[in-house]
């Protein structure tokens, strides 16, 4: 009795999992089928066909839009790992006039809602002459105040006889974050680089706001583009297929790395 | 002679100081400058006194937008957490391959909205959606997901409970993982059940996770934005569109950047207040 | 310290490389923007080439409008990002207004010879309606697509009907006939007509607009910065359409993710334009015939029908250096030679009064008969009124017209007079 009550328990679990994956597979299948079948997949196609790749191919950059959500995401990932780390070695371990009100300060506009500052952040883009370049996309990213919150914490629990040891050995502060304090935060680097890639490559309505030009454009901007205008023809397929590229990237990450993501953004919700 | 070591701390927040300025602090307070303007990017600004906002507490359709973004946090917040917190629970007893049911749950949440949005339209597509194949193919109604003005927004916020209750999942699961085992090898011994233990001692242990839940969900779901304007444009009759993307269509589409402004103030205010709200309760509920 | 050294120049290098990419033309050369649509840019190659062989001083360079969501964003970025072209030619003349008032275009009617040209090519109610509200003209009527009833010609005969519907008792009586569930699942599956049933603004101008203008005989939606349209010719417009869904007699489904269903006589007739020709004389099947008629007009209606012309128009942005030359080149694209280039490599009508009439070209009318109707409608083709602010008014007639028309929760009067409410409030200082 014990037995088919796991059974059954482990069946109900499965199905419950099957329903977060599923819709996937099912997109995925989507893609290689050809347009009049879509209506009536389940599991399999009937016949796979590759047209609605290159259909989607020859419609949009999509090759293009995946190497500048490249571009975006790493640049706005490394400074803000590099200004996290400048910042959060400052709040943590210096002391000086004001570093309190500063911490203070972050703490406050981490509450502050984005949309408040969206529209007079796009006129300054208008202003410094930034829209449809890459400036807009990755300059207003690279500071991130929980990137700083999360290092400062991680810091603090860093001795600070560490570091007094490397001032001795003549090493200028520099030298102190990026060669001494970083090889031993790597818990912190993983955390905040995954979650700071992930969100930048997701990110998709500052990007409809300042670019225009469509060689510059991120993947989902260029996806959800492609999805709402007239340019898929309302042709499923095409646009199951661009679905499918866009997610592409990420879950393959998420395969490879499946643990740190998870145990990132479970540590920055914490943290919040 | 500059004391290096005096000025080296200032340095090394400067790039901070600086990105707050022309992020923050100018923004804030052009944006309420400009609610006193009149302005389309292509002509000079125009001063126009308080007219804004005499147009906002006049717009129908914005205080619609807030309501339907309040329907969507009352749908989809206590979804999220009653079937994130069963989930959790079953994950936090001793079950194999706990890591890859994991893992399954999570998966929605690190994929783009994008495509979760575009794959959710083709599940509720009216006439070959694979929801409704399945519903007539087991004697039901098709419904109209997305065309009936009734149910167009609580399926956004069920389609958005599905992409995000793995993260809140793996939160509780953390938040579960905190409770002193003694506390249920206590009450195993007085024989309780497995829903008095949960009841008494896991619900009230893990009572700053869930609230932590409730704002974090909140925050999220005032943003909500790319669902609707990819799933529907705001449609069925004005039912899905979300604040934001009220603002978004008055700012990027007919470029009334002053009214645009305003209404942006208005709803961060709003927001302000609803979280404030929630951490009062949350500190008289300790 | 030398990171951060490094990290600022690199950054200051960027700015400068992304800053100096800017698309400065040469000096003596006018910049022309045209649309991206395969047939004009060929139109384009060909003027340009004409005018340079005859103007080594001044050459014209065309160029495609560069990639993006929708031309008018493209434009609206050039014109905010100060990097406009000389002369544009694919402007919706709604979009005119807006920048005429922000300064960005030139006034053509201070240019030398211009006003005896456009008066010599343009009805005196083209020109009206192009003026813009400070009295000059900003624009000039380039070409125009009209709206019109295409239908099928076999199924209106196999209906035994003598032609194509003329008013709404004749629509509706055509569509009760076609009406039928073919397959017998209890759903019906053949109707008379389809119109999108997207909230979009622009999809109004396939349905609403020109049935709006035929019924009122061009009458304007907005006047003075005020909504003109809350009369008995709307609200016999949104009464039609909302019939027509309610009693199922056009889809309320989407049909467009199949192929062609007017080719595939799922529909019989359509409210579609010129560019439709070609697309149908390339995939209708065998025996397949199909002409075009004017809009269904009210019962009891009298007189010429009028339609919806999707106007795209030429404009001179105030950054051109010689404003004088640019309207020179440009005069090259609008004479009779022009014109009938135009049709015959684009086939797309020059909005030019007598086209149907001119010895010019009765040639290509006889080669092309399908577009003789068109010809003889441009006559009574309307564009849009000036209004800075047309897509916001288009949207809020959208978000009516959904509500009645489509889920019938508002009676057509109510929805007409709730979008001139809205709309007016759009003009409140």
């Amino acid at each position: 009795m014990k037995k088919l009550k796991t059974i059954l328990f482990y069946f109900a679990l499965a199905v419950s999992a099957l329903l977060f994956v599923y819709p996937f597979y099912w997109m995925l299948m989507g893609s290689f089928a050809p347009e009049n079948e879509i209506g009536s997949l389940t599991f399999l196609p009937n016949s796979v066909t590759l047209s609605s790749y290159s259909q989607m191919l020859d419609k949009i950059p999509i090759g293009g839009a995946f190497i500048n959500s490249i571009i975006v995401a790493s640049s706005i990932t490394i400074g803000v790992l590099i200004f996290g780390s400048m910042i959060g070695y400052a709040l943590s371990k210096l002391q000086f006039r004001g570093r309190d009100l500063i911490f203070y300060i972050i703490i406050f506009t981490m509450t502050l809602p984005f949309q408040i500052t969206l529209i007079p952040q796009y006129i300054i883009m208008v202003k410094l002459g930034w829209i449809d370049t890459y400036l807009a996309l990755i300059v207003p990213y690279l500071i991130n105040a929980l990137s700083i919150i999360m290092f400062r914490q991680y810091f603090k629990s860093i001795p600070d006889s560490l570091i007094d040891a490397a001032r001795i050995d003549g090493c200028n502060e520099m030298q102190i974050i990026f060669r001494i304090l970083w090889p031993n935060s790597l818990p912190a680097i993983i955390t905040i680089g995954i979650i700071t890639f992930m969100a930048s490559w997701n990110e998709v309505l500052w990007p409809l706001i300042v670019i225009r030009d469509e060689s510059l454009m991120t993947m989902p901007q260029l996806v959800t583009l492609f999805a709402v205008g007239g340019r898929a023809e309302s042709q499923l397929g095409v646009k199951l297929a661009s679905a499918v590229m866009l997610a592409l990237p990420i879950v393959v990450a998420y395969l490879f790395f499946q643990k740190y993501f998870i145990q990132s953004m479970a540590s920055a919700g914490i943290k919040e | 002679m500059i004391n290096r070591k005096k000025i080296l701390p200032y340095l090394l927040v400067s790039p901070y100081i600086l990105h707050f300025l022309l992020f923050v602090s100018f923004p804030v307070a052009f944006s309420i400058i400009l609610t006193f303007h009149k302005w389309n990017i292509i002509s000079p600004m125009e001063y126009s006194g308080i007219s804004n906002y005499i147009q906002l507490f006049n717009d129908k359709t914005f205080f619609k937008s807030i309501g339907n973004t309040l329907i969507f946090l009352v749908i989809h917040i206590p979804l999220q957490i009653t079937i994130a917190l069963f989930l959790a629970e079953i994950l936090n007893q001793k079950i194999k391959l706990r890591g890859v049911f994991r893992g399954a749950f999570f998966l929605p949440v690190i994929v783009s909205g994008v495509v979760v949005t575009i794959l959710w339209q083709q599940l509720y597509g009216f006439d070959t959606g694979l929801l409704n194949r399945i519903f007539t193919g087991i004697g039901l109604d098709k419904i109209g997901w997305l065309i009936d003005p009734k149910i167009a927004m609580p399926s956004i916020a069920l389609m958005a409970t599905w992409k995000n209750v793995g993260l809140y999942i793996v939160l509780f699961l953390v938040g579960l993982q905190t409770v002193p085992p003694q506390f249920y090898e206590a009450a195993d011994l007085e024989g309780a059940s497995h829903l008095q233990k949960f009841f008494k001692i896991t619900l009230p242990m893990i009572n700053p996770t869930i609230f932590m839940v409730v704002i974090l969900s909140t925050i999220g779901g005032f943003s909500l934005f790319i669902e609707p304007y990819i799933m529907t444009g705001g449609g069925p009759l004005n039912s899905t569109v979300s604040a934001v993307l009220y603002i978004y269509k008055q700012g990027f589409f007919y470029y009334h950047m002053g009214y645009a402004a305003t209404l942006g103030l208005f709803f961060a205010l709003i927001i302000l207040a609803v979280v404030v709200i929630q951490k009062k309760f949350i500190e008289t509920e300790n | 310290m030398k990171i951060l050294i490094n990290v600022i120049i690199i950054i200051s290098l960027a700015y400068c490389l992304t800053g100096c990419s800017s698309k400065k033309n040469s000096h003596n050369e006018i910049l022309y923007w045209c649309s991206n649509n395969v047939d004009e840019i060929n139109f384009a190659k060909e003027i340009a080439k004409e005018w340079n062989q005859g103007n080594p001083g001044r050459p014209v360079k065309y160029q495609p409008v560069p990639e993006g969501r929708s031309s008018e964003e493209i434009i609206l970025a050039a014109v905010v990002g100060k990097t406009t072209p000389d002369i544009y030619s694919n402007m919706w003349q709604g979009d005119v207004e807006a920048y005429a008032q922000a300064g960005v275009l030139v006034a053509l009617d201070t240019l030398k010879g211009f006003l005896d040209f456009i008066y010599e090519r343009c009805d005196s109610a083209v020109i009206d309606e192009i003026r813009s509200g400070d009295g000059h003209i900003y624009q000039i009527p380039w070409k125009i697509n009209p709206i019109m009833l295409i239908y099928n010609i076999k199924s209106i005969n196999d209906m035994g009907l003598s032609g194509p519907p003329k008013t709404y008792s004749e629509f509706f009586d055509a569509s009760k006939k076609f009406q039928k569930d073919i397959n017998g699942d209890g759903y019906i599956d053949r109707w008379f007509g389809y119109s999108e049933v997207l909230v979009t603004w622009w999809q109004r101008f396939f349905d609403f607009y020109p049935l709006y203008l035929a019924a009122s005989d061009g009458a304007h939606l907005v006047k003075d910065n005020k909504a003109v349209f809350n009369n008995e010719y709307a609200v016999e417009v949104f009464r039609f359409l909302q019939t027509l869904y309610k009693k199922n007699y056009f889809a309320r489904e989407e049909l467009t993710a199949r192929q062609d269903v007017f080719l595939a006589s799922v529909i019989a007739t359509r409210f579609t334009g010129p560019w439709e020709i070609a697309h149908a004389e390339k995939f209708k099947p065998k025996g397949f015939e199909y002409d075009y008629t004017t809009m269904p007009v009210p019962d009891g209606h009298k007189g010429p029908v009028y339609t919806y012309g999707d106007p795209k128009n030429i404009v001179i942005f105030k950054s051109c250096k010689d404003p004088q030359a640019a309207w020179n080149y440009i005069k090259t694209m609008i004479t009779e030679e022009g014109d009938l280039k135009l049709l015959e490599i684009t086939n797309q009508l020059p909005r030019r009064k007598n086209l149907n009439r001119n010895p010019v070209f009765s040639n290509y009318f006889t080669n092309n008969p399908k577009m003789k109707i068109f010809a003889e409608e441009s006559k009574y083709v309307k564009g849009t009124d000036a209004s800075p602010v047309l897509k916001e008014v288009f949207d809020l007639i959208s978000q009516e017209y959904e509500a009645c028309v489509i889920y019938g929760e508002k009676t057509p009067e109510e929805a007409v007079k709730d979008a001139a409410d809205a709309v007016n409030l759009l003009f409140i200082k």
